[in-house]
């Protein structure tokens, strides 16, 4: 920007953005944040355009998983920012850090139902961890700062900041020289280590349940360290994967609805459980009052509102894993415990000797993630494949895998994988989808054409919504109520029409050369992977049953 | 609004003056699981800190509400008034 220019509200969001080192941010523009665009033609932020709102927010999360950053997102005001809601929801129930801005009416024309209006301020309540609405310039500056302040600090969410155009050309008087000190208003006075201590070294039968905490709290050379040094046998949740060391013997996988068997039982008999930035989420616990029903629980978290939510914990540890797990690292006496889950671990191992030509998905995703390459990032959208994916695929680290975890919002998978290959030019990032889901963002496809963005799409398609309809033969009789997909778009020819190179296989022999094809290719590349309609998911822990009550077979 | 097998509760909420705060604290108060059967709200004109008086029943514990409206932004402090009836 020249300095004979003068500086104006969308001008001084763009500084701001720069001062918190954003490099990159994902929107939409319209008529209430012309402004705002108008400004950014003048930054050095980096814009990239995507072809819904929807898009945007989950690119941003996808952006924030993979790189630990903040991701930013813009709409214009109306139908552009209620677009947005849905992936703040999924941020705030994933705790994903993120600022949106949208543009709004200008201030003399609120509450007027004027053009493109509407009270995205007041729909912000139940969606994001705070939200803004500026209503003059001068606040503009320190409202920015609070909101990546607020994204950040205690348990991570999304920010809204509501900006209305009158405001956005407003001429600044006056700005910060650098941004205010961040400063960390979280007081976390309970932490029972004495209590957790003494249920650790009478424990028999320890259990350690990994959630999506540790990743986002940097702990995980400190889970791993008292993985290994204390010897409990541990378990993850869907967003825990990649916190654990995979080939670790104690290492049991996932827990829950389609955990392994495994982590189900050793769970249930567990007389232990100690829970690492995890919330007892009713998809890990099954029928609450009987998860883990013989264990005390030590509790690591760092927001308060997660401590005795849905199960009562013996020894609450509030507060940053990275300080508190240490404090209660010591080598334990547990040899009995570990060779009666090793034995169970080797008894329930996964099984690839799928009978027929057809494809087997669990197989082709397990040969995905032994072919991809070192530090890929994996992201899913929400199905079967993601549950397949998440059983049958290894990650190191869990910003190498993206799913939309608490919401699981079908269309998260190809935006999110967007943001992540933006994040991480350098890595190879995998879209694993399902012919349901990907229809969800498929507009996105043009963000990938105009950008050359070189994702690899794993598409994997039984012509069905298939999880659901894997529960309707279940337990709804086999009444099989809008789940087939036999109409699909011809998936090849649509990725052709976006100079994606596609391919499609449907035998086993095909797919080891199909993947790595795809993996060898340069740009972008969709493989359609078609498998029988009839493939559930197992194991699977049907509604209101304990874990080790789980389903094996139809 | 009382439902005989709810328990009562009446919280103190201390908060800045802020925008929308009295709305943050419903939203989350009837998501949460709890009915509002009562409100004061009286804001300190010298120093912007507002107190608001909730009544709520639920069949929850209170600490879970309270716990969450402490996590909202311009929250400065939640207590459960143990005196009222």
């Amino acid at each position: 920007m020249t300095d004979s220019k003068p500086l104006t509200g969308g001008g001084l969001l763009f500084k701001v953005l720069e001062q918190h080192g954003v490099n990159h941010v994902f929107g939409y523009p319209g008529g209430a944040i012309m402004p705002i665009y108008d400004a950014l033609y003048d930054s050095n932020v980096q814009h990239f355009l995507c072809r819904h709102e929807q898009g945007a927010a989950f690119s941003a999360v996808g952006y924030a998983r993979a790189s630990g950053k903040i991701g930013v997102c813009m709409a214009t005001s109306g139908p552009g920012a209620t677009n947005l809601i849905t992936g703040l929801a999924d941020a705030l129930a994933d705790s994903i850090p993120l600022v949106a801005i949208t543009g709004q009416v200008p201030t003399a024309a609120m509450g007027s139902d004027a053009f493109q209006e509407t009270d995205i301020f007041g729909l912000s309540l139940a969606c994001t961890k705070h939200s803004f609405q500026v209503s003059h310039v001068d606040e503009l500056e320190k409202v920015l700062h609070q909101a990546f302040e607020i994204a950040l600090e205690g348990r991570q969410g999304p920010v809204l900041v509501d900006i209305p155009k009158d405001v956005q050309i407003a001429i600044v008087e006056q700005t910060f020289k650098t941004a205010p000190p961040l400063k960390n208003k979280v007081e976390l006075p309970l932490a029972d280590i004495s209590k957790a201590l003494d249920l650790l070294s009478h424990a028999k039968q320890p259990i350690l349940y990994v959630g999506g905490g540790v990743g986002m709290a940097n702990a995980i050379e400190e889970v791993r360290t008292f993985a290994r040094e204390t010897g409990i046998p541990s378990v993850s949740t869907l967003k825990g994967l990649g916190a654990l060391d995979t080939d670790d013997a104690n290492y049991l996988g996932m827990l829950g609805m389609h955990g392994t068997k495994v982590a189900n039982l050793a769970v249930h008999d567990c007389d232990l459980l100690i829970a690492v930035g995890a919330r007892f989420d009713d998809r890990v616990t099954g029928k609450l009052d009987q998860f883990a029903p013989d264990a005390k629980v030590i509790h690591f978290d760092i927001d308060t509102a997660e401590i005795n939510k849905r199960r009562k914990a013996d020894a609450p540890i509030l507060g940053d894993l990275k300080e508190n797990l240490p404090l209660l690292t010591m080598p334990l006496e547990l040899k009995s415990w570990q060779a009666k889950v090793q034995q169970m671990k080797s008894d329930c191992a996964w099984r690839y000797d799928h009978p027929g030509e057809s494809i087997f998905a669990p197989a082709v995703l397990k040969e995905v993630s032994e072919l991809m390459p070192k530090n890929a990032c994996v992201t899913t959208d929400v199905g079967q494949h993601q549950m397949w994916a998440a059983q049958h695929m290894s990650f190191d680290d869990p910003s190498n895998f993206l799913t939309s975890g608490s919401m699981g919002t079908m269309g998260f998978g190809l935006p999110a994988a967007i943001g992540a290959q933006i994040s991480r030019p350098h890595d190879t990032v995998i879209v694993v989808s399902g012919d349901g889901s990907i229809m969800m963002n498929v507009q996105e496809l043009a963000t990938i054409k105009r950008y050359q963005i070189p994702v690899k799409i794993v598409l994997i398609d039984n012509e069905k919504l298939g999880m659901v309809r894997q529960w309707q033969d279940l337990f709804f009789e086999g009444r099989l109520s809008e789940t087939d997909l036999a109409d699909n778009p011809d998936f090849i020819m649509l990725a052709t029409a976006f100079d994606i190179k596609a391919k499609q296989i449907t035998q086993k022999s095909e797919v080891t050369a199909a993947i790595n094809d795809m993996l060898d290719h340069d740009g972008p590349y969709l493989l359609q992977v078609k498998i029988d309609a009839q493939d559930n998911v197992w194991p699977l822990v049907p509604p209101n049953s304990a874990n080790n009550e789980m389903m094996e077979s139809a | 609004m009382n439902t005989p097998n709810l328990d009562n509760y009446t919280l103190i909420i201390m908060v800045d003056d802020k925008q929308v705060v009295l709305e943050r604290i419903l939203q989350v108060t009837r998501y949460r699981g709890f009915l509002i059967n009562g409100i004061t709200a009286k804001v300190n004109t010298g120093n912007h800190v507002a107190t608001i008086e909730l009544f709520v029943s639920s069949d929850r514990p209170i600490s879970l509400l309270v716990d969450q409206i402490n996590k909202l932004v311009d929250i400065k402090s939640v207590r459960v008034d143990n005196n009222a009836s």
